[in-house]
């Protein structure tokens, strides 16, 4: 076992400890307050999910909002059936008459939790096969996926009488879970988010620490010398991106019990962009750091659009602006090189061969 | 046995015949050095049988199996090894790490999912101390000195075990007991690997070297034993340029 997968794990448990004792504390276990930071905790599924493909494997997916939408909508398309007496409020309004056959099988919990999962990593799989079977990298899977996500936000809102168009589902019921009933301001809601939450935080780190992860990052740095290894590097970016796209749907199923709505805005451009900033800010070689990010973040912008009203939005922008400045891996990268540079005083090292041979 | 089967290849790169009509053969734990001036097609050759360049024509067999159309990854799992001119490592990976990436017999995803990243680099430790840079494993390769990060790169090609090992100048940039320790290797590793290898190390090709083929502009020149290349008047000509 390598020193820096003894980090992880142990960052891991701290978290995990802080995540589901500490903060309930800290929030006197007020409903409201625990509502809020469960919603942070969703949202750091999602920017974990976005290390994993971006921070590990180098590709910068900017249509993770549609995934994160996928399994948000799942979740709402089976609460707002619960909600309705057969056919939702909503398609009367558009005049749909039957059920659409798509919403159908959302009547069951078992299939709109599986929906959540693979519908995402289906789609996320089939773009990925056509980019990576055609190598296709660097910033042009950026421009891709965005343009997916364009694409795809607009069909959702097109789609009025099938999905609530522009309004989104609204008027949900609550889920029941083996006849648990999931109250959303409770302490049982946090900690199914939490623990969600530390289970793919869990799944992650052993992931990046496993021989798949090792060579995803292989492949970050020189995809070629990897295929001389006899790697099939679309495959192993297929697979990062099917993974990454079921956590983003994971994220969204448990954003829409959070919220108890579901919207398009969730699969906007802004929506999107703010994922990548979250992850970067954490640290994208870190799942840990990216969910750790998100939080940080959304608790930022809370916080601040409390005290200022008006230029809260400036404020972010120019710490987003100086992180990327002067941190450019994020508050990961922060902590790493500074835990170095301690060791260094401790054990003086030669840097003298990497200096002369600057190139090398 | 003849592993490996070259007839008539041929590149073209916009105009230019890169690899122009060349034919030989490599057997099994024979060390093949290619020698030619600049511009002569040597490293054009190793990419044409490696993958990273597709032929315009010719055919090139690996223990009978047609390979030329074939993926680069699907070549380097028939058992293909190649090492480049620039050495090329993992920079922000670790020595043992980049070990681990080498040393590829399951290269497929599902063996990846349930192996830790460096179970693969322990199995292969000893070859790191083969090459000196067993107290350097848990160094990122991009701090190493050039001499060592042209082991590291001779080390994954021993890691990742392939039958036929391309090198492209291997002896680039060392010192000359280092040159001297790298022939001791490549002829230990002649058991069982076939070696090609591109070098401009006369000495070294003369220590190393069972066969000789000598190219120019894209075509064979001359072929043979060390004695019959330098007494090739062709040879000369093609270097002196008389």
């Amino acid at each position: 076992m390598s020193s820096k997968f003894q980090y992880d794990l142990v960052a891991l448990v701290i978290f995990a400890l802080v995540v589901a004792f500490g903060v309930p504390a800290v929030m006197n276990y007020d409903g409201f307050e625990l509502n809020t930071f469960a919603r942070y905790l969703a949202l750091a599924i999602v920017s974990m999910a976005l290390s994993l493909s971006w921070g590990t494997a180098g590709l910068l997916n900017l249509g993770q909002a549609a995934t994160f939408g996928m399994g948000s909508y799942a979740m709402a398309m089976h609460l707002k059936l619960r909600a309705s007496d057969g056919l939702p409020d909503f398609m009367a309004w558009n005049n749909v008459e039957t059920l659409p056959w798509v919403w159908v099988p959302f009547e069951s919990l078992t299939f709109t939790l599986l929906a959540g999962l693979l519908v995402p990593a289906f789609i996320g799989g089939l773009i990925a096969i056509f980019m990576f079977r055609a190598r296709i990298a660097g910033v042009f899977v950026a421009i891709i996926t965005l343009a997916f996500l364009v694409a795809f936000q607009l069909l959702f809102i097109n789609q009025q009488g099938h999905t609530g168009g522009q309004n989104g589902l609204t008027g949900l019921a609550q889920m029941s879970l083996f006849g648990w009933i999931v109250d959303p301001y409770s302490m049982g809601f946090y900690n199914l988010v939490a623990g969600c939450l530390v289970v793919a935080l869990a799944f992650g780190v052993y992931l990046t620490h496993s021989k798949f992860g090792l060579i995803l990052r292989a492949i970050r740095e020189d995809a070629d010398r990897a295929r001389f290894f006899g790697y099939n590097v679309a495959n192993y970016q297929t697979l990062v991106f099917c993974i990454s796209a079921a956590l983003a749907g994971w994220a969204g199923m448990l954003y829409t019990l959070v919220l108890e709505f579901a919207s398009p805005t969730y699969m906007s451009v802004s929506f999107s962009l703010a994922i990548v900033i979250w992850c970067a800010v954490g640290g994208r070689e870190s799942v840990i750091a990216a969910a750790f990010g998100a939080i940080v973040v959304n608790m930022l912008e809370g916080r601040l659009s409390d005290v200022f009203v008006e230029g809260w939005h400036l404020i972010l922008g120019v710490i987003f602006v100086l992180v990327v400045m002067f941190m450019p891996r994020g508050i990961y990268g922060l902590l790493s090189e500074s835990l170095q540079k301690l060791r260094g005083i401790g054990r003086p090292r030669d840097h003298r061969d990497a200096e002369t041979f600057p190139n090398t | 046995m003849e592993q490996l089967q070259v007839t008539d290849l041929q590149v073209e790169f916009g105009g230019l015949r890169a690899v122009d009509g060349l034919s030989f053969s490599v057997q099994e734990g024979e060390i093949l050095c290619l020698l030619g001036p600049n511009g002569a097609g040597k490293s054009t050759t190793l990419d044409l049988i490696c993958g990273k360049t597709q032929p315009t024509a010719g055919s090139i067999q690996l223990n009978g199996v047609e390979i030329s159309q074939m993926l680069e990854f699907r070549r380097a799992r028939l058992g293909i090894g190649r090492k480049f001119q620039v050495p090329s490592v993992y920079k922000n990976l670790t020595v043992d790490e980049n070990l681990s990436v080498a040393r590829s017999r399951r290269p497929g995803m599902w063996s990846a999912l349930t192996r830790l990243s460096l179970t693969d680099a322990r199995e292969s430790a000893a070859i790191l101390d083969r090459v000196h840079l067993g107290a350097k494993r848990a160094e990122l390769a991009g701090n190493l000195s050039h001499g060592e990060t042209q082991w590291l790169e001779i080390a994954m090609l021993i890691a990742q075990d392939s039958k036929l090992i391309l090198m492209d100048e291997p002896t680039a940039g060392m010192t000359i007991q280092e040159t001297e320790r790298t022939a001791k290797i490549f002829r230990s590793l002649s058991d069982s690997h076939t070696l090609i290898v591109v070098e401009h190390d006369m000495s070294f090709v003369r220590t190393v070297a069972d066969r000789i083929i000598v190219m120019n502009r894209g075509a064979m020149l001359a072929e043979g034993s060390i004695e019959e290349i330098e007494a090739n008047e062709d040879v000369k000509t093609a270097y002196l340029g008389h």
